[in-house]
């Protein structure tokens, strides 16, 4: 007989308990922050934790990195040397945490909003930004949907997933051209969300106008930690070339699997691989040796970038792209700020919207926002080379030659 | 119902509709307060299945996403008022809950065997979702922002809060039914002894499927309101394991097969959810908080599971069986 023999009953006690849940969840609410005057606000919404945790603590670094350096110069000086002041936000990856936190910041009295990394988090937070006018820069975030729904408050600095495709599908045609046209075929590996599969349908689309069949769409979860039967897969079809679309521990357990089993193709050339950074040249050498990359990257030869980059390892941490975007965003709102005079939130986005602002850590041209897309926004396109990474696209960057087709595995 | 327990929940509902103006008005708050109530609602559809009827499921997003999709499908692609699709994503719901019940039943499928099948059912619509063209794959899908009544979508976040309140009331309300009625009796026996209650004339089959289709119908409406309040869905999102996972952990902590507990449980998770996340970004040096987090609820599960075994409600349940005096030696 069990012990639960009672049915759920309803009692005066059980009442007080059940209504009184909603007061202690009341009290359990932090209450919300309270606007100051003086410092500038700056809202960073990150995915701190989580599975792309990692990425996040990136944007973090970079953005508040640039945020002391304002200070340290000053400040805005046309704002009588206001400072900045970071507010920290964690997503936890998370759709509605990112909007509680957007929120919460409201109520902190942020003048502007940098974040999220990912794209549906994104999607959502500006979403919620849109209701007080609050700017709202995206340093990451690859989809396109961010910035085609008309919302006055969203700047994007960096390219799209579909600027990207097209400037590494220009880059592929080239160097297979050079190479006499040594591929004929591929198969894409990419991740099962909105980024993953966005810029993967996007490639195979354009892929046959540089003469390469997409073979393939192979989509896989996240996190996926085998890549065994993808492999074997890849192996079966033979393609020339293997494409990736995903997040950073995917994209190195795939490359470690295909490098592991041997598999020979001319190629491996992704388009946002998210895990194509200092990390996984330094912990898989041998592994990420000519591998190709299109994504967001420095400008090698601009000294402020290289120093930078400096100041990043000194501290231990890897230069890689979320430091130097959520850097280069910072800067690009303290430029807004310094030309509006104010934090004013439609001065603000005014400034914003007419900035012709100067990235130098990265290889773009001027600033212009057109529905919130920067216009001036590039990326780069990079290959493993003796155990560093090197720009080998566009031309007036480029810090090597490449090497395609990559040398076969004995 | 005594006059006194009436008064308490007049009391509460009272205390729960002046919420929001007690904190001036702060979305933030608001927010969390709706965060909390949809938590509760949620995790009250699950406690009817699982709780009520013992039929614990790992997979309960499977619900969650089929609402959401159905009323975004119908609202996007076919031009449907979110209204009007919103009672047809309950009833798909509802039909998914049936099936899903149908089949596992009739495999005589029981205790961990079936939690395992409706994980499985979730990941199996995950997959479709991010397969097929209409729910647009992995690309999601984006319900145009147009804030009015008429669209089922508000500019203050106040009336997203009012609707989560009386979704939850809603759902109390049911659960309390279940408590009272026949059907929640057979529910009872099944959940108890279900062999026990076969002996007894109970169609146990019937009864089950039944259950399995209110708590799909229930959790279907929650995906409906999720979607459109943040206005973007895809597979993860809508047939993600952390849903599934939310909804089983309020009702275990505030205690299965309750009235309140999974409201109990929601006020919990999102008190240590905003703690843990408070002290990460008020303590940089903390930069992980969300292992803190789920050491956190990982601590308080093994208390639950190891000394109440009927969630927070059963302490006052305890408290009460003891004899007079002994609860406070």
């Amino acid at each position: 007989m069990s012990k639960r023999d009672h049915r759920p009953g309803v009692t005066r006690r059980a009442f007080a308990i059940g209504t009184g849940a909603l007061a202690v969840s009341s009290v359990a609410s932090p209450l919300p922050l309270r606007a100051q005057a003086g410092p500038i606000r700056v809202g960073l919404i990150h995915p701190v934790t989580g599975f792309v945790a990692y990425n996040g603590q990136q944007s973090r670094l970079g953005a508040t990195m640039a945020i002391e350096d304002v200070n340290k110069a000053g400040g805005i000086k046309s704002m009588g040397g206001a400072r900045l002041e970071a507010v920290l936000g964690d997503s936890q990856s998370k759709v509605e945490v990112g909007v509680s936190e957007v929120e919460k910041m409201n109520e902190a009295g942020v003048a502007a909003y940098i974040g999220c990394f990912q794209s549906p988090v994104g999607i959502a937070a500006t979403q919620a930004a849109a209701k007080y006018n609050t700017p709202f820069l995206i340093d990451v975030g690859a989809s396109d949907l961010l910035v085609s729904r008309g919302l006055k408050n969203i700047f994007r600095l960096k390219p799209g997933f579909g600027k990207c495709v097209d400037d590494g599908i220009a880059a592929l045609g080239a160097l297979n051209k050079a190479a006499g046209g040594a591929a004929k075929s591929a198969v894409l590996v990419h991740e099962s969300g909105e980024f993953g599969t966005g810029t993967a349908k996007l490639l195979a689309g354009k892929l046959p106008s540089i003469g390469i069949e997409a073979k393939e769409l192979i989509a896989h979860d996240n996190p996926t930690r085998n890549f065994d039967n993808i492999a074997l897969r890849i192996r079966s079809m033979a393609p020339d070339i293997v494409m990736m679309s995903n997040y950073g521990n995917e994209y190195m357990l795939l490359a470690r699997t295909l490098f592991q089993q041997k598999i020979n193709v001319a190629g491996m050339f992704s388009v946002l691989g998210g895990g194509f950074n200092y990390k996984f040249v330094k912990e898989m050498p041998d592994v990420a040796q000519f591998m190709m990359d299109t994504n967001h990257w420095f400008n090698p030869r601009s000294a402020a970038a290289q120093a930078l980059k400096k100041r990043v390892e000194a501290g231990g941490a890897l230069f890689t792209f979320e430091v130097y975007l959520s850097y280069s965003n910072v800067m690009l709102l303290a430029d807004a700020l310094e030309r509006a005079g104010s934090a004013d939130k439609e001065k603000l986005t005014a400034a914003l919207a007419s900035s012709t602002f100067k990235a130098e850590l990265l290889p773009y041209g001027p600033t212009k926002f057109t529905n919130g897309q920067n216009e001036g926004g590039r990326p780069g396109v990079m290959q493993v080379l003796k155990g560093d990474i090197e720009v080998i696209a566009p031309a007036e960057f480029a810090s090597a030659q490449a090497v395609f087709p990559r040398p076969k595995f004995t | 119902m005594s006059r006194t327990a009436l008064l308490a929940c007049g009391g509460g509902l009272i205390a729960a509709a002046l919420y929001p103006l007690l904190f001036g008005g702060s979305n933030y708050a608001v927010n969390l307060g709706f965060l909390v109530l949809f938590a509760a609602f949620l995790g009250q559809s699950w406690n009817i299945a699982g709780g009520f009827a013992g039929q614990m499921s790992f997979g309960h997003a499977v619900f969650f996403g089929t609402g959401a999709y159905a009323s975004t499908i119908l609202h996007v692609s076919h031009g449907w008022n979110p209204w009007l699709a919103w009672p047809v994503a309950i009833a798909a719901g509802a039909a998914v809950g049936a099936g899903i019940g149908t089949l596992s039943f009739r495999a005589g499928l029981r205790g961990s065997y079936f939690a395992l099948v409706t994980l499985a059912f979730a990941e199996a619509f995950r997959i479709l979702a991010n397969s097929v063209p209409f729910t647009r794959g992995g690309l999601g899908m984006l319900i145009k922002s147009d804030p009015h009544p008429a669209n089922l979508q508000f500019r203050d976040p106040i009336w997203f809060y009012y609707l989560a309140l009386v979704l939850c009331v809603l759902s109390l309300a049911l659960a309390w039914w279940l408590t009272r009625s026949r059907f929640g009796a057979r529910l009872a026996a099944i959940r108890e002894n279900e062999d026990a209650a076969r002996a007894l004339g109970i169609n146990t089959f019937r009864e089950k499927v039944r259950v399995l289709a209110l708590s799909g119908a229930l959790c279907a409406a929650g995906g409906t309101l999720y979607a459109q309040k943040y206005l973007y869905i895809d597979p993860s999102i809508a047939f993600g394991v952390d849903k599934s996972i939310e909804m089983l952990l309020v009702s275990m902590i505030g205690g299965a097969g309750t009235i309140f507990g999974p409201l109990i449980g929601a006020g919990v998770l999102h008190f240590v959810s905003e703690v843990t996340r408070e002290l990460g970004g008020a303590l940089p040096a903390i930069k992980n908080a969300q292992p803190l987090a789920l050491i956190v609820y990982g601590v308080i599960l093994v208390i639950i599971v190891g000394y109440l075994p009927d969630g927070s409600m059963g302490l006052f349940r305890r408290r009460r069986a003891l004899p007079q005096g002994q609860g406070h030696a």
